[in-house]
């Protein structure tokens, strides 16, 4: 388990980190969202021990960052947002050196190193200095001394940016891999759809401060009557909006060209209630669509600002 | 940990550290080449000719050139320790090299080592060339001479490393370091007497730890004399300038940069 208790951090006169408290259960994949600057990585560094909390504590497995840094260090893996290792080495000396010295023993390191340079597809080119590698294949690189590793907590700074779709999926097949052998994944990401798939919760950053945790959908669950119902009518009845704005949940129906658009809370139970209202006046739907609020809807409620 | 794994041992991942400053050296080549070259035209053309000169005045330059020269080119090595910390911090390396299972201590120790056995690794030739040529042969000396090379290069890697801590801008970094390898050469007796130097130079090379450390490997070499002085001057040195980049690359560490 990680306890984030009260957790400031300050460089010069800018809080980077503004009393963040939460817990990250372990075997939980806990998604960190946050526009850049929100203090995600930051927190990762606190958490990490390479920087230390100005104020609070941050505790690993009941190991305190502040006091017992090397043992909490132990615990963790990182792959970070920007690849960070010798670009003079290949992908297979880089990967050799952390598993080296973060203890991974030698038949199985060699072993790990196989596996994960071929998922990667990345055999061929194993050898090669990483300098000459393109940006996709360096971030595979940073991923694979995670996946080499195999730590208790593996955090994962936007594992997924310059990959191609294959490569995203397979990035997201293997941290699951890790989460079912029992490592915590701490996941800091821009991407929406990569924290509602990956995600047992997620935690929301803005300007220093933890916003928000709670799973996907009971965040979204928290944009109560944001529902849209989307109906294509074959003509349409003027006196239907007023007659579906008579239900309780319903805060807004219009028309837009032939499509009435109901704003309500709790859409999909209440979408076939919708429909009958309509066919009992008469209506003819020729088309129904709903919409729930997203990820990103809950991000830029709470926060105010657009990820992207 | 996970299965297969068990926390290194502090010992073996100060190896691991040196390791890595030894296998990016020889991924380097074109900087150990480049000094090589130096080291033996400098050898072979200018001392040898310079000793020409020199030996009217009844003083064998080449011999006393041959030891500075190993001298001043492991000083040299021993400075991209700084360089290396410096692109490090520039790119974030250093982020994830603190981030793995070590002290911040165990960190700082492997890479003023790392410097430095990188430099003795580098010189270790040269010596055997420098102890052929000036016509020595005993094994002991040589371990002795390298074992006095080794102190000088954590010493030197100390100094590098404080330098690059202290310097935020990238070519005020590349000046400062340039001119600190300059000083620590040009004004000590590696290349040179002391007392050919001007006379306000003299205290201060005197006191220089390369002029120490060239002094001591001559006794060895050559059979001149050096003693307790030499080795006093060279021993605070390395305590001064480990201490002082440990303390630095602490500061450093721990005050972290703005995300």
């Amino acid at each position: 388990m990680i306890e984030f208790r009260d957790v400031w951090k300050t460089f010069k006169n800018v809080d980077a980190v503004r009393g963040v408290s939460c817990t990250i259960e372990d075997k939980e994949v806990f998604g960190l969202l946050g526009p850049n600057g929100a203090g995600k990585t930051t927190l990762i560094m606190t958490m990490a021990t390479v920087y230390r909390p100005t104020k609070g504590e941050v505790v690993v497995d009941g190991h305190s960052t502040s006091t017992e840094p090397d043992r909490v260090k132990e615990l963790l893996g990182i792959s970070f947002q920007d690849p960070k290792y010798d670009r003079v080495l290949s992908a297979r000396e880089i990967l050799q050196w952390h598993g080296k010295v973060t203890g991974v023993e030698k038949g199985v390191r060699e072993k790990r190193i196989d596996e994960v340079l071929e998922k990667f597809g990345l055999t061929h080119e194993a050898k090669k200095r990483t300098w000459m590698l393109s940006g996709g294949t360096k971030k595979k690189i940073e991923n694979a001394k995670v996946f080499v590793q195999r730590p208790r907590v593996a955090v994962f700074d936007e594992p997924t940016a310059y990959l191609d779709v294959p490569s995203r999926l397979m990035v997201w097949d293997m941290i699951d891999g890790l989460r079912d052998e029992g490592s915590t994944v701490v996941l800091a990401t821009n991407m929406m759809d990569e924290a509602d798939r990956m995600s047992a919760r997620v935690g929301i950053m803005s300007r220093g401060e933890m916003v928000q945790v709670g799973t996907p959908s009971a965040l979204k669950g928290t944009l109560k009557g944001r529902d849209i119902i989307e109906m294509k009518l074959e003509v349409p009845i003027p006196e239907l909006p007023g007659e579906v704005s008579k239900v309780e949940e319903v805060n807004d129906a219009h028309y837009e060209g032939q499509v009435l658009k109901v704003v309500l809370s709790n859409g999909r139970e209440l979408l076939p209630h919708m429909i009958n209202v309509v066919t009992a006046k008469g209506g003819k739907v020729q088309s129904v669509n709903l919409k729930e609020p997203s990820l990103e809807d809950v991000f830029l409620h709470y926060t105010g600002t657009s990820l992207s | 940990m996970s299965e297969g794994t068990k926390p290194p041992s502090p010992l073996y991942v100060l190896w691991i550290l040196i390791e890595r400053d030894l296998r990016t050296l020889v991924k380097s080549p074109w900087i150990v080449i480049n000094r090589t070259l130096f080291f033996l035209i400098q050898l072979f053309v200018f001392a040898a000719l310079v000793s020409q000169l020199a030996t009217s005045l009844g003083f064998n330059y080449f011999d006393f050139y041959s030891v500075g020269a190993v001298v001043s080119t492991i000083t040299s090595i021993a400075f991209i320790i700084g360089e290396d910390l410096f692109e490090e911090e520039e790119m974030g390396l250093l982020d994830y090299l603190l981030s793995l299972p070590f002290g911040h201590s165990l960190f700082v120790l492997g890479r003023a080592l790392g410097g430095a056995v990188r430099g003795l690794i580098y010189v270790a030739p040269m010596m055997l060339l420098v102890a052929y040529l000036d016509g020595y042969s005993s094994p002991a000396g040589v371990l002795v001479s390298y074992a006095i090379l080794f102190v000088l290069a954590t010493g030197i890697s100390g100094l590098s490393i404080t330098l690059a801590m202290l310097i935020r801008n990238a070519n005020r970094f590349d000046i400062m370091i340039a001119l600190a390898e300059l000083a620590t050469v040009r004004v000590s007796a590696a290349i040179y007497p002391i007392y050919f130097m001007p006379q306000v130079i003299q205290p201060v090379a005197a006191y220089s730890p390369v002029t120490s450390a060239s002094d001591l490997v001559r006794a060895i070499v050559l059979g001149t004399s050096a003693g307790v002085q030499e080795t006093v001057v060279l021993i605070l040195f390395v305590a001064i300038f480990f201490g002082l980049g440990s303390a630095f690359l602490f500061r450093k560490i721990e005050g972290g940069r703005f995300e």
